[in-house]
């Protein structure tokens, strides 16, 4: 399981929005935590796919897909900010966050 | 060594990016003069295009304009001297392919469209038969959901590993899509097609489209297209006409063919259509190549 740390949160802000400024050909400066991310930035499901391949390869995390997207459809994310938040959920709690 | 260049065609339009038409008046190209010259060659009353006309959202016009706009772009490049070592159409992306390839003129493209159309519009008029995709699944996982719950189906299209496109059943497609759902797919929709493209309901049609084939003229393809079927390189009247009847009655493999792209060291690829589905759906497709929209020649 990945170790959080105080700063674990600031990194995944920038990776998330580095990412979305990349794929959308945006300024970073653009990106805010209440961008919305189909409506503002025209995200889709494989840019959130890609995005969990990132930070399972960062954090060497230990979940699956499914495990991911049945928790997506409980707990559905628009914006930016709720993205970082899942995606922190995810590192900490990996396969087990279908248990929070 | 010399980086080689495709270009990819798409099948259908999910979005425009509202970039295309102004890319085409900026080279001085007026998509409204490909639609009435189709209009001439089919009799058919075309409407004049603007991004919002919901006559281009009918399937026959919504192919139609794909096309179109497929081929447009295609000489538009051309004219750029940008020239393709390899090309590839996505499902019924492959008739630009062919008018890319210089294998059929750009009305004999249309033709073949309306053909084919006609021919499963009995299918399409039950309103019995529909397509999906889902995101998030392997094709293991969607292939123990149609056979757990004895569903009509069958993946028909692989977009990459976690992107699948599955036809049957219209009733059976929302079915599996709801069951995709809760299996933990990150997104599960139909799509807007009463056609079970690439079924075994095509099969029939087989024999009939390489009648109608017979009476159409085709040339030798001046650059080889990848054949989403079985990724063979096509070239030859006999083959083309063959990956036609393929490419409407079988099921096909667009990971396999971008890869054999990579393969075949390709590096540079243009999205030769109107939106960025194929981009998208690259993200998953690993290798050294770099696919682009048009606009940014």
């Amino acid at each position: 399981m990945a170790q959080i740390t105080d700063n674990t949160r600031g990194e995944v802000k920038e990776i998330v929005l580095d990412f979305f400024a990349e794929e959308c050909e945006i300024d970073v400066e653009e990106i805010s935590e209440e961008s919305n991310i189909i409506s503002d930035l025209d995200g889709d499901s494989l840019m959130f796919l890609e995005l969990i391949e990132v930070f399972k390869k960062k954090y060497s995390l230990n979940i699956e897909l499914k495990t991911i997207g049945k928790y997506a459809v409980k707990n559905p994310v628009k914006t930016i900010g709720e993205l970082i938040d899942m995606q922190m959920l995810i590192i900490e709690h990996e396969n087990n966050i279908l248990d929070l | 060594m010399e980086s080689k260049t495709a270009f990819i065609f798409p099948a259908f339009i999910t979005e425009f990016t509202r970039k295309e038409i102004d890319f085409l008046k900026i080279n001085s190209v007026d998509i409204n003069d490909y639609l009435n010259r189709i209009s001439n060659v089919l009799n058919l009353e075309l409407p004049e295009f603007s991004y919002d006309n919901k006559l281009f959202r009918e399937e026959l016009n919504s192919q139609i304009l794909a096309y179109t706009i497929s081929c447009a772009f295609t000489d538009v490049l051309l004219s750029k001297a940008i020239f393709p070592a390899y090309l590839a159409g996505y499902s019924m992306g492959i008739y630009a392919s062919l008018y890319a390839a210089k294998s059929i003129s750009f009305e004999t493209g249309a033709k073949l469209i309306f053909k084919a159309f006609e021919l499963v519009n009995e299918l399409t008029e039950t309103n019995l038969y529909g397509m999906g995709a889902t995101i998030g699944l392997s094709s293991k996982d969607v292939l123990e959901l149609i056979s757990n719950n004895e569903l009509n189906l069958e993946i028909i299209n692989v977009n990459n590993e976690h992107s699948l496109v599955i036809a049957g059943l219209k009733e059976d497609v929302q079915i599996l899509l709801e069951k995709a759902k809760k299996e933990g797919a990150l997104s599960a929709g139909e799509l807007t097609v009463n056609t079970p493209y690439h079924s075994k309901h095509l099969e029939n049609y087989s024999e009939s489209f390489s009648d109608f084939l017979k009476n159409i003229e085709i040339y030798e393809a001046t650059i080889p297209i990848i054949s989403t079927f079985d990724q063979r390189k096509v070239l030859t009247i006999d083959d083309i006409k063959l990956e036609l009847v393929y490419n409407l009655t079988q099921k096909i493999n667009w990971f396999k063919t971008m890869q054999k792209l990579i393969d075949c060291r390709v590096e540079k690829m243009f999205e030769c259509g109107a939106g960025k589905d194929l981009k998208k759906i690259s993200r998953f497709i690993k290798g050294d190549y770099n696919l682009r929209s048009v606009y940014k020649i």
